[in-house]
Parts: C-alpha cells; structure tokens; sequence
C-alpha cells in the first residue's frame, strides 16, 4: 500500500525505480509476504517517469512502451500484489544485528525518522552521471552547464528548457535523446562532440535523434574550453589525437547557451560503501554471487547499482531474479555457497555475478573492452559461443548450464572474448 | 547620510562593517554581486595561517599573528567550522632543510607557537601517505582551516544583526567628494557617508581612481584549486607546504574543513579582473606537483575545479590607511595571508578611523552571537532525532551526497541565501559529488517559493547566470 | 537515371553502412547490409520512413506540471516537428488515466491519436497552496 509502512518485514527494497519494482515483486512470486519499497522521490518509478521516449518493454511486454508505460505497468503490479511503498524516503543506514536481522534508518518527511527490521535487504538504488568535474574541462564555471539527465528532468517533468542554443559533450544516449527533444521543443542543437571515434549510443538514436534533425556529431573531438561569465556563452571544441588530448591548433568554437553532458553513468553506492560491502573497482558496483547477494549475507543488489545496464528490459529480469533470492533468504532457504569464480580474461572488461554454484542455471552478462566482429567467447574450457560481434556498449549475456559446470573441478573459470580461429564461421 | 560606507562584501568587508558594528554608527555595505563573498572570497583556499611564512617588515606580516589568535574568539561568536588541524612544510632534500629552519626561526620571532622540526620518522608516523622521499618537516600546531564563503556570510550576517545595512546587486560607479562627505554613485542609487572603506578587492585600485587617486595598482594573479572525492577524506590530516618559491607560497594540500582534499593553488598573473578560469597547464601543475608529495593523489578524484584572483597589489603588501581624500581610507592589496589577517586588519581599521576622527561609543546592545547554521548529517542520533521532532522537515534529505535536509535549505534562506550558490555555500548541498545533479531543481523550488519568484527566475548565483527558460507552451 | 541514397542500419549495433541504388521510385537494389533487416530497414526509409514521437504537454491540478503523452502511430519523418507543435496545443486538466486518447486524429489522419502516457491523479489545490505559505524568519540580505 501506498504510504503504509510497518515495523518488521522479510525483504526491505532500496529504490522505486524499476530495479527495486522488480525485486519486491521478485520477492513476493517466492511467497514473502512482508516487502517495503522505499524511494526517495515524491513518487516511485524512479528514472523512467522522466524517459517520455519509448523504446522500452520489448523484451518484458513485447510491445513498445515510453517510460512512465512501464514504470506504471510496474507500479500498479507493485499495488495489486499488496506491496508496502513508501516514496519521499532516504535510507540513512543500516545496521546488522548478531542474528542477522536488519535494521534501516529511514528518514521520511511524513514518518520522521523511523526503523524498520528487515531479514533481507535488496539495494536498487540505480546510478547517477558523470558531472562536468569528472571528465575535467578548462575554462570558466558559468551556469549552463548540466549533465543530460538533469536537462531531461527539467524539460519533461518541470516542463522548463536548459536553453535555447545547445551543444552536448558525450555521446551517451541520454544525450542523443535530450538532442531530438531539445529540437522539438524549438531549442538550436549545435551539436554532439565525442571524444571516442565511435558513438556510445545506440545506432537508432544516432539516426533519429542526430540525423534526422541535421544535427552534426563530431568523432575524436572534445570541449577543450568553456567561455562565459555568469551563463555560458560558447565553447571550444577541438579534434583530439591518438592520446585523446585535444589538438588545440584544429580548435574552432561553438557559441551555446547551453552545455549538456552526457559521458556516462556510475552506481550509485555511498550507502553500499558504508556499510562495508565489496565493491568491483571496474563495474563501480558491489561483488554478487550467483544469487546476487553481496559480500554482507542478506544483503542483495540489482539493476544499475549493480552494473550499469543497456535496456530496462535487462534491469527488470536481473531485479525480479535478486528479489526472488532475498524472499527465499527472508524464508530462511540457504543455498550452498558458490565455489566458481569468475575471472574477466581477454577483452573482458568486467562479468557479473562474480561467483558461481554448480547447482543451477546462470545468466553471465558481461562487457567486452574493444570492439570485435565476429568473435567467440570462451569459458574456460567449458564452452564456446560464436558471436558475430561484440561492442563495447551493449551488454553481452549467455546462460551457463548445470551439466557444464558439473563437470568443471577448478575454482576459477576465465572468460575470454577472442578472434575466431583460421575455419571458424558464425553460424 | 551614513558614518562608514565599505565597498565591498568580501571577508574583509564584512569584518570591518562587523567590527565597527559594536559602535553607534550608521554602517552601510555595497555589494556588487547578488550574496556576499561571491568575488575572490569564495575562492579563497581558507588557511588560516600560522604566521611563520609573511616577513615581519611588511604589514602583512604582521598583522599575521594576531588574526590567527583572535580566530578562537570569532569562531566562538559566530560558530562558523573552524578546525586548528596544523600545517607541515615539508622538505624534499637535505639542501631544503635551512629554510625550515630560516622560517621557525622568522616565526618564532612573531610569536608563532609551538613550532617544531619533525625529522622523515616522526613525519611518516603522522602522516603515513605523504611520498616517503620527504626528509623533514616545519610543524605549525596553530594554523587551521575555515571555509571562507561561511565566514563572509557569518560576519555579514551579525553585522546586519547589529544594524548594518546590506546593499547587494549594487556597483559602485562613480565617487564624488563632497564637503564633509562622499557621495558613492552606485547602479541602484546614491550613499552619501563621512567615511568610505574601499575593500574592493581586485577592483580596489579602480575605486580609489574614481575618487581621483592613482597612488596604487591591482595586478590579479589567479590560482587553480582542484577539489577532490570523499573517497580521499583522511588522506592527510594536517595542511601540507612545500618550501615557498617567490611568489607564492606554493601549491598545497588542503584538508578543507569539511575533510574533502582540495589540491592548488596556482599562481599565475593575469590582467581579466574577472577570469576565474581553469586551464589544462593549471591542472597539470598541480596535480604533477602533488603527486610528487602525496602519491595516491591522481586528477581521475577530481569533482570540481575553480579558480579565483588574489588582490596583489604592486607594493606586493597590503595597502591599508587614510588617503589624501579625507574619509577614503584604502583596505587593499589584500592577497594572503588575507583571509588569516582579517579580524585584525579589522582592528586596525578601527584604530585608522578613530584616529581621523571618528568618535566611537560602543553600543550597549551589541550581539556578538550569531547560532551557527544546522549541520543535519554532523550530529548525533540523538540530536537528529530532537530536531525531526521540532521540524519534520528534517527529515526530508534535499541533497544526497552530502545528507542536506530540506529544514537546512529554509534555515539557508533565512540567513540570506538568495542563488542556489548562495544555499549551497550555506548548506553544502550541491558540492558533493554529484555536484547538484539531484538536489538543483529542488533547491530552486525552495528558492521560487520562499523569495516568491518564478521558477526560471532563480540563478545559479545572480546577474545573467539563469539556471532554466520558460517552455514554448507555457 | 539511376540514384544511390545512404543510410545506416539500425537494426543492431554494428551499423551497417546501407546503399540503396533507385531509379526515381523504383528500388534496383540494396548493398552493404551484413544481414536481412538492413535490407528491409532501407527500403522501408526509402519508401515510407516512420517515427514515432512522444513529447508532454501542460497539465493542471496533478503532483507535477507536465503530462507524458505520445502519438499513437509512427507518423511520417517529415511531419514530427509540426505534429510536436500541435501537441503543445493541448492543455490537460488532472485526472488522466493512462492510455486516454486526448486528441483524436490529430494530424487528420485516422487512428493517429495523442495518448497519454500516465495516470495523474488530480490533488487539491488546497494542498499546494499550504505547501508555499510557510512562513519563516527572514532577514539578512532581504529582498524588496
């Protein structure tokens, strides 16, 4: 129930956004009764509600959706199967007793400061962006300069404009995005620099958010400088070399009202961090097992706080999966221990979960560093997946079977993502 | 018709109108900007120095000390975060041992406390992450941080407190001297006062010309700060110098009060009075510079950058006195250990006024007390839960990063905060590492209901620097 | 006379680079495509490119200023800017359930309709107005 929230329950979700959705549902499939959501915002739905653009649900609904559609569909499954959501919340800590038992701090305009005790917890709290200070660029400090997903927040939930004379650094999707609706809302979009000689979005938001509106993207190219005193007033951009330092004698400047910047997301895990759990220096997000639980026992993650993932779509399956294992943990159910390690091998930036158990079926997702096509991955000895290309901004998943890893004896499985060999095709 | 009229709200502004605020006199101050401290205060790196490095034949030296020591009785009055944490410069070679010992033996002379050469063994103990290629160190047991933005906007508020008025968005244009008084010609109008302060800062040269003296110049020199992530909080306990070069007393590493790491500053001259730029040389200076003293330093920490002028004057001291323009007395040229000096370049003010004649009778009413402001995420459970059942908009978080409350966002603009700069110099929200993402259109809400402005009306830190525009359709 | 128009594929990520050879409206052939979909992808933007649009239009009496809405077909490419202006015509008033049709055949074309995209409850105007009177001391730096 909206609003309501009492003293115990079996799973705690940390983050309404689609993340925490998901596991508190995952979590009530498995029988737990007891499930709190607490969020932060006036609402929960979290990012979603400010992605008006659609290109959501196609794996989950099979059909199209914007991003309050699937947040909604979320949000009212949430109601309909009794789930207690408490929006305007901020989990201030959480403290773990001898038993097990959990307490959360919340703070809460409506409620005070208040306890609650939860034998599981599942951190969904998403991520956050880079900011301007992150990716460092010279010049002066005016206003104007913004990260994308704040711009998005502006236009789509405030119904304000960042500006009316844009230019974006990054090439992230969000920026993409916030490009095609900064022009129908009448904004100038001078264009998208990229510091990488690819894009970091998705090939359809290049064509129908950039070339759809003849809005330029310049490859290897960086804002070198920023000029303007109170608000911004242009900038420099500047291809860059091989070192990807900008090559200030091929420099030329861009007058904008306005600077978006779309360079990537992090986790969001102040809270993680202090509670002591692991971290993976690479995905920025907390070591999991195999039933993405954290290196605290009880104690799960999923969604973006995890690793920072392509499609909600992905987000939802991770999160229904993480609730599941917490609901099972509230229930007392636990499972062996994994005893398989993952170890990120050739262009493998990073694999998630950590760990693995013979005893089931595992979904692998993982990043590849560079660009390769056609490729295979290799899991150990264990098995081989031809691929006909892997890149860097799309999420590679493969399932790992019970038999296979029945057969494995070691307790570190590597994967690669390698060439295919002389004779090797993809199917 | 004023008594005092000071030209600008930087810190020294502010401590003098504070200071004379204890006298009845009617105390007027002139603000160009939207808040107070927005010029070179804000940017100020916010040592309070020990004392040891300024020679004692300059003014600046010596009114070094005693700014330092009067820090305790102002911090107590105004309960801004001030934290005596200690500084250590830091020798590399055996070749840089005689200068620690040429500046505790200049400090010693000054009256500097508690100095001490530490040899590498007792260094590495106190500070395990410094580069392990330091030989030796110059401890200083009195030198502290503040932040500086805090301080302007506390001695600005208990001087209003005591009577002073405050005059924001007001350039001053033109002086004219009239008989008996001058009349400062401002953008909004004209205040007429017996005696005018110029505390200009790197505009102090331009106003002394508009009251027809040219007997000093102002030549900014900018510096370079790189704030860095929580994650390095600890690092250092204490201020780290390296052996001074001419100019300046060379790139530091500042555990700011709040225990984030900042690194800079530079030291580079330029001629834009407004140029608060960074630069990709400046970065690489310091942070080459740095790593060479503390090697878990790296730019990759770096959440946000600034830079700020020092007002250096082209005696290279600070200019402080009466003119031969009755009632203009100069308080300029204030480079550091400015901010360290300014409750004694009070005091001497003071005594320059009284010996041009004004009479000072001090009020009996004086509040010297101003509440600090509520720190929500430094207290206690126990007070957390104390002040949630007051106001249970204490328990609504604004600001993630940094656990700002909603209650501490109204207490900011109850205490003047009018630009979202202006709440986050009084709340922190918005300087974490996020560095506003979450908590800017929630703070400009606020703004838009307490001021009672439209949403797109509220700036990042007044003048032109508009956050939003209104929609097509809207 | 014989035409090559360029696209790029978007039906993954390698972004096949598409050549589409035409003879005015007649399509000769497609190359540069590693796989079916891009050959299908570019005659399609040859023929009758689509897009759908999704903007947010004014809304009273709800928690929030702005009402997701979307269109309910792909419309042509060239027509998105004039349909996104004609949608800011539209001024909606709480409540909206989600899936309301607020505008019937808005371009004059059948079945192309503006949707809204969420359910906004409407709340008492009661309620916001207590929520900007909250009177507090003011002082230092007070504005006129």
């Amino acid at each position: 129930m909206l609003g309501r929230v009492e003293k115990k329950y079996g799973v705690v979700v940390v983050g309404g956004g689609p993340a925490g959705m998901g596991a508190a549902l995952g979590a009530r499939d498995c029988g737990e009764e007891k499930v709190l959501i607490l969020d932060r915002e006036p609402e929960a739905g979290g990012i979603l509600l400010q992605c008006i653009h659609s290109g959501f649900g196609m794996h989950y609904f099979r059909e199209e959706l914007t991003g309050p559609e699937y947040a909604e569909r979320f949000l009212q499954k949430v109601i309909d199967h009794d789930i207690d959501v408490l929006p305007g919340s901020y989990v201030s800590g959480v403290a773990v007793d001898s038993g097990g038992s959990k307490k959360v701090r919340i703070m809460s305009e409506s409620h005070g400061l208040i306890t609650v005790e939860t034998k599981s917890v599942v951190l969904a709290m998403g991520c956050r962006e880079r900011t301007r200070g992150a990716v460092r660029i010279p010049g002066t400090r005016p206003s104007g300069i913004l990260t994308a997903g704040l711009a998005q927040k502006f236009v789509n939930l405030k119904g304000y404009l960042p500006g009316k004379r844009i230019a974006i650094l990054g090439s992230g999707d969000i920026g993409l995005i916030m490009a095609r609706r900064l022009t129908l809302e009448g904004c100038r979009v001078e264009g998208v620099f990229e510091l990488m000689p690819y894009s970091n979005g998705l090939t359809r938001n290049v064509v129908q958010c950039l070339e759809d509106f003849d809005i330029p993207l310049h490859l290897s190219t960086t804002v070198a400088y920023v000029h303007g005193r109170d608000r911004i007033e242009k900038i420099t951009v500047a291809p860059v070399n091989p070192d990807l330092k900008p090559d200030m004698s091929r420099a030329w400047d861009v007058p904008c009202d306005t600077l978006l910047i779309s360079v990537g997301l992090i986790p969001e895990n102040e809270l993680t961090q202090n509670l002591g759990i692991g971290l993976d220096v690479v995905t920025g997000g907390p070591l999991v097992s195999s039933t993405l639980e954290t290196s605290m026992p009880g104690m799960f993650a999923c969604g973006n706080v995890l690793h920072v993932h392509d499609l909600v779509d992905y987000v939802t399956r991770e999160a229904m999966l993480a609730g599941r294992f917490a609901g099972e943990w509230s229930k007392g159910v636990r499972r062996p221990k994994d005893n398989i390690r993952l170890v990120p091998g050739d262009n493998v930036r990073y694999c998630v979960p950590h760990t693995l158990s013979p005893e089931r079926e595992h979904t692998i997702h993982l990043r590849c560093k560079a660009a390769m096509k056609p490729c295979k991955i290799r899991v150990g000895s264990l098995m081989e997946k031809k691929l006909r290309f892997v890149f860097p901004a799309e999420m590679i998943m493969f399932k790992i079977k019970p038999d296979l890893l029945d057969k494995f004896h070691g307790d570190t499985l590597r994967i690669d993502i390698l060439p295919l060999e002389k004779g090797e095709r993809v199917d | 018709m004023y008594d005092i009229a000071v030209i600008g709200g930087g810190v020294i502004g502010c401590a003098i109108a504070r200071e004379m605020s204890r006298y009845r006199l009617g105390i007027v101050v002139v603000e160009k900007y939207e808040e107070v401290g927005f010029g070179t205060t804000k940017t100020n790196s916010g040592i309070i120095h020990a004392g040891h490095h300024s020679p004692p034949d300059t003014l600046k030296g010596k009114l070094v000390v005693r700014g330092n020591k009067l820090y305790d009785r102002l911090c107590k009055d105004l309960n801004f975060g001030f934290s005596r944490i200690g500084e250590l410069v830091v020798a590399r070679s055996e070749s840089e041992i005689p200068e620690l010992e040429r500046l505790k033996k200049q400090g010693e002379a000054k009256g500097v406390p508690g100095l001490e050469i530490w040899d590498r063994e007792r260094l590495r103990n106190a500070e395990p992450n410094l580069s392990n290629t330091l030989i030796a160190a110059l401890h200083a047991p009195s030198a502290g941080v503040i932040n500086p933005y805090e301080l302007a906007n506390a001695l600005s508020e208990n001087a209003v407190d005591n009577g002073v008025d405050l005059k924001v968005n007001c350039a001053v244009e033109k002086i004219v001297v009239e008989k008996g008084f001058l009349a400062v010609h401002t953008s909004t109008e004209t205040i007429k006062a017996r005696f005018v302060i110029n505390c200009a800062g790197v505009y102090a040269d331009k106003i002394a010309g508009m009251a027809g003296l040219s007997d000093f110049t102002i030549h900014p020199r900018k510096g370079e700060e790189y704030m860095l992530d929580k994650r390095l909080k600890g690092l250092v306990q204490r201020l780290i110098f390296p052996i001074p070069e001419k100019n300046t007393k060379g790139i530091l590493i500042i555990p700011t009060f709040d225990g984030t790491i900042m690194v800079g500053p530079t030291a580079q001259d330029t001629t834009d009075r407004d140029d608060a730029s960074t630069t990709y040389e400046g970065s690489e200076q310091v942070f080459g510079f740095v790593s060479k003293i503390c090697p878990s330093i790296t730019e990759r920490d770096t959440i946000t950058e600034f830079a700020g002028l020092r007002a250096v004057s082209n005696t290279n001291d600070f200019i402080i006195g009466p003119t031969r323009i009755k009632g203009f007395i100069n308080a300029a040229g204030i480079q550091s250990p400015g901010l360290t000096c300014a409750p004694a370049i009070a005091l001497y003010v003071r005594d320059i006024l009284k010996s041009e004649g004004l009479v000072l009778e001090k009020k009996k009413n004086f509040k010297p007390h101003l509440p600090g402001p509520p720190r929500f995420a430094s207290l206690n459970d126990e007070q957390q839960r104390r002040l949630v059942e007051k106001d249970r908009l204490f328990a609504k978080v604004v600001c993630r990063c940094e656990l700002v409350t909603e209650a501490e966002i109204h207490s900011a603009v109850d205490h003047g905060a009018r630009t979202l700069d202006g709440i986050k110099f009084r709340s922190r929200a918005g300087m974490g590492r996020c560095q506003g993402g979450f908590c800017a259109p929630r703070c400009m809400d606020i703004l838009s209901k307490r001021l009672d402005k439209p949403f797109q009306e509220i700036t990042k830190r007044g003048g032109d620097s508009w956050v939003v525009k209104k929609m097509m359709d809207s | 006379m014989i035409e090559i128009k360029k696209y790029i594929c978007i039906g993954c990520p390698v972004g096949c680079p598409l050549q589409l050879e035409h003879e005015k409206d007649r399509i000769r052939e497609v190359t540069g495509n590693e796989c079916n979909r891009g050959a299908k992808y570019a005659r399609q933007e040859f023929t009758d490119p689509r897009r759908s649009i999704s903007t947010t239009v004014q809304i009273s009496g709800a928690l929030r200023q702005r009402l997701p809405v979307k269109v309910s077909g792909a419309i042509h490419k060239d027509q998105i800017l004039e349909a996104a202006r004609k949608i800011h015509e539209l001024k909606v008033m709480a409540p909206v359930e989600i899936g309301q049709v607020l505008f019937k055949d808005f371009l004059g074309e059948k079945g192309i309709d503006v949707v809204a995209c969420r359910s906004m409850k409407r709340i008492a105007e009661a309620m916001t107005a207590c929520r900007t009177k909250k009177h507090r001391r003011s002082k230092a730096g007070k504005p006129e």
